[in-house]
C-alpha cells in the first residue's frame, strides 16, 4: 500500500482517485469497487442464465442417460430443433394466443380501474363486491370456462371473457389497495388548500397505485396466457398454441414435438412479456424503492 | 421587539384572556374551544376551553408533552379537526372558509413529498392543485419561489427526485412548499422533529429567514424548549390530560434571532421558565 500523504490532491487528478488520504490507497479502493460492480453485474444477468441453461442441461443429460423414448420425454435440444424446423407453424398460432391474451389482459385492466375507482370513492360498494372478486378467483376457471363456451359459443368472444375475467381480480385488488396507499400526511396537505376529490384521485391517488398495478401486471401476465390458452381448449378454435396443445395430445406418438413446441414457445412469450413490463416499470417508477437495488 | 408587525402600537396578548388589540391586526382568534376525541367508547379530553389569540404576522409557538393536544389544536385553527364547542376564527373567517381560500402552509412532520415528482414539482405541489379556483392567498411568482429554492440551497437539486435527497433536504422541500402557496398563515406540526441535532439547528435560521421576508404568520408545534425559545415572539406553554393552555410566555430577545443568542442569559432564563411551567403541570 502506498501512503499517498505527500500528493497534493489538486495535483493526482491525472490518477484514478482525486482525492488523496494519507494511509489509503483510494485506487486500490475503486478497483475494488469495479470488482463488486462486475459481480453484481452477473449476478443480475449471468446467474439467471445460468440457471435456465443448467436446467435444460441436466434435462438433456438424464433422456441421455436413461435412454428416455422419444414419445415419452423428448430431450429439450430435440424440442429446440424441432421449432426451428417449422418456425413459421409457432410464429402463426403464437400470434393468435398473444392477440387473445393482451386483448384480455387490457380489457380487465380498463375494467379493474373503472371499478376499483368507484370502491376506492364507495366504501358500500367495495364491501358489496369484494366477496364477487373472491369468488370469481376461488371459482376455478378450468370448471366455468365450458359454461361460458355454452353461453356464448364458439370464437373469439368466449376466449376474451375468461382470459379477462382471471386478469380481473388481480388488477382489482390492487387498484384499489393502490389507491389507499396514498401517504396520509399528502392527503392532509391537499386538505389544507381545500382539493377537490377528481384532483386527489389523478394528482395523488393514480400515481400512488403505479407500483400496485406492476406487481398485478407480473401476475395477470401468466393468468393471460392461462385463459387464452384454456379458451382455445374450449372455444372450438382452429389456431393458437392452445389450439396446437389440443391437437397434439390428440395424437401423441406422431404430434409430441408440436406438444412441447408449443409449450416452450408460450414459456417464451410469457418471459418475453414479463421482461417488457420490467422495462416498462424500471422507467414509470424509476422513484419507487423497488427500482433501487 | 416585532418589529416585522407594522403597527408596534399594539398590545401583544400576554396570556389568558386579556384582548385589547384591534380586530384588524387579530390574525387567529380562538375562544373557549372544546376538542373530545372518542375511540372505543373511551372518551379523551384533547382539548379544554382553550381561548388563544395570534396577532399577523407573529411567530407563535405551541409547546408541550405528548398527548397535550398541540398537534390537535393546530388542526383546529387549520380547519382540519372540527372542534366540539367554541369559536374559531381565522382572519375573520370560520377556518374552513379559510382552508377553501387556501390561507394555510402546512409543513407536516414528515417531508411527505411525492416521492415521483422533482424537487421543483414538489414545491408547487399545493399552490398547483385547483389553479383555476379563486383564493385569497397570491401564490408566489415563478420567480420568487426559485428565490425560496435557492434560499434554502436546493438550486443544484430542482430536477432531484426525493429518494435522492437527505432527510434534511427533504424538510427543506417541505418547508418551501409550505411558503410558496403565498398564504397568510403557516401551520408547522413538528417540522425538526425528525432531523438531527445540527441539521435542526440549521432549520430553525433558515425558517426564520424565510419568515421574516414573507412576514407570514406561523404556529409552530413543537416540544423542544430551546426550539421554541429561539423561534418565537410567544410561546403557548400546554399540558395534556386534558389538553389546555398552561402559560403563555413572551419571548423577550431581539430579532433577528442569531445562534449567539443561545448562549445569552436571557434565552436560559426563558428555558428555565418554560421547564417550570412544564413540570407544574406534568
Amino acid at each position: 500500500m502506498s501512503v499517498r500523504d505527500d500528493i497534493d490532491p489538486a495535483e493526482s487528478a491525472g490518477g484514478m482517485a482525486d482525492v488523496a488520504v494519507p494511509g489509503v490507497d483510494i485506487d486500490e479502493l475503486l478497483v475494488a469497487d469495479d470488482r463488486r460492480a462486475r459481480q453484481q453485474a452477473f449476478l443480475r444477468f449471468g446467474a439467471p442464465l445460468i440457471g435456465v441453461v443448467g436446467f435444460l442441461l441436466v434435462w438433456q443429460i438424464l433422456v441421455a442417460v436413461f435412454d428416455v423414448p422419444r414419445f415419452v420425454l423428448p430431450a429439450p435440444w430435440d424440442i429446440l430443433k424441432h421449432i426451428a424446423g417449422d418456425p413459421g407453424f409457432y410464429i402463426r398460432n403464437g400470434r393468435v394466443t398473444v392477440w387473445e391474451a393482451s386483448l384480455g389482459f387490457f380489457t380487465a385492466l380498463v375494467l379493474a380501474l373503472a371499478a376499483g375507482t368507484v370502491m376506492a370513492h364507495s366504501p358500500f360498494v367495495e364491501r358489496a363486491s369484494m366477496p364477487l372478486a373472491v369468488l370469481i378467483q376461488v371459482t376455478p376457471i378450468i370448471a366455468y370456462a365450458p359454461a361460458i363456451v355454452v353461453w356464448l359459443g364458439f370464437g373469439l368472444k368466449p376466449i376474451l371473457v375468461i382470459t379477462s375475467l382471471v386478469c380481473f381480480v388481480p388488477f382489482l385488488v390492487n387498484s384499489v389497495a393502490g389507491f389507499r396507499s396514498v401517504d396520509p400526511n399528502l392527503l392532509e396537505l391537499a386538505r389544507s388548500v381545500d382539493a377537490r376529490k377528481r384532483v386527489v384521485f389523478w394528482r395523488l391517488r393514480v400515481p400512488s397505485s403505479l407500483p400496485f398495478l406492476f406487481s398485478a401486471a407480473r401476475i395477470a401476465v401468466g393468468l393471460a396466457l392461462v385463459g387464452a390458452v384454456l379458451g382455445e381448449f374450449f372455444a372450438g378454435s382452429t389456431a393458437g398454441l392452445g389450439y396446437a396443445v389440443k391437437t397434439a395430445q390428440a395424437r401423441p406418438i406422431q404430434l409430441l414435438d408440436q406438444l412441447w413446441g408449443s409449450i416452450f414457445v408460450l414459456g417464451f412469450i410469457g418471459a418475453m412479456a414479463t421482461l417488457l413490463i420490467s422495462a416498462l416499470e424500471r422507467v414509470a417508477l424509476h422513484w419507487h424503492s423497488s427500482q433501487r437495488l | 421587539m416585532t418589529s416585522h408587525i407594522m403597527d408596534d402600537t399594539v398590545n401583544m396578548n400576554d396570556g389568558a384572556g386579556s384582548v385589547t388589540v384591534p380586530r384588524a391586526d387579530l390574525h387567529v382568534s380562538m375562544r373557549g374551544v372544546h376538542k373530545v376525541f372518542r375511540r372505543r367508547r373511551q372518551v379523551v379530553e384533547a382539548l379544554r376551553s382553550v381561548d388563544l389569540d395570534v396577532q399577523r404576522g407573529e411567530f407563535v409557538s405551541l409547546l408541550g408533552p405528548s398527548g397535550c393536544g398541540k398537534s390537535t389544536l393546530l388542526r383546529v385553527i387549520g380547519g382540519l379537526v372540527e372542534p366540539d364547542g367554541g369559536v374559531v376564527e381565522v382572519a375573520g373567517q370560520l377556518p374552513t372558509i379559510a382552508r377553501k381560500t387556501k390561507q394555510y402552509g402546512l409543513v407536516p412532520q414528515t417531508p411527505a413529498l411525492m416521492p415521483w415528482a422533482t424537487v421543483e414539482r414538489n414545491v408547487r405541489f399545493l399552490s398547483s392543485l385547483d389553479a383555476g379556483r379563486r383564493s385569497d392567498a397570491a401564490s408566489l411568482s415563478d420567480r420568487d419561489i426559485d428565490d425560496l429554492i435557492d434560499t434554502v440551497g436546493l438550486a443544484g437539486f430542482r430536477t432531484s427526485y426525493p429518494h435522492e435527497l437527505s432527510g434534511g433536504m427533504q424538510q427543506r422541500v417541505s418547508l418551501v412548499r409550505g411558503f410558496a402557496l403565498g398564504a397568510p398563515i403557516l401551520l408547522m406540526d413538528e417540522p425538526f422533529a425528525a432531523l438531527d441535532e445540527i441539521t435542526r439547528a440549521e432549520m430553525r435560521y433558515l425558517l426564520l429567514d424565510l419568515w421574516q421576508r414573507t412576514g407570514t404568520t406561523v404556529v409552530f408545534v413543537t416540544h423542544s424548549i430551546t426550539e421554541a425559545v429561539i423561534l418565537s415572539d410567544r410561546v403557548v406553554v400546554m399540558a395534556a390530560r386534558p389538553g389546555r393552555i398552561a402559560a403563555v410566555e413572551p419571548i423577550s430577545l431581539g430579532r433577528p434571532r442569531l445562534p449567539e443568542m443561545e448562549d445569552a442569559p436571557e434565552f436560559h432564563e426563558h428555558v428555565r421558565v418554560l421547564r417550570d411551567h412544564l413540570q407544574d403541570h406534568s
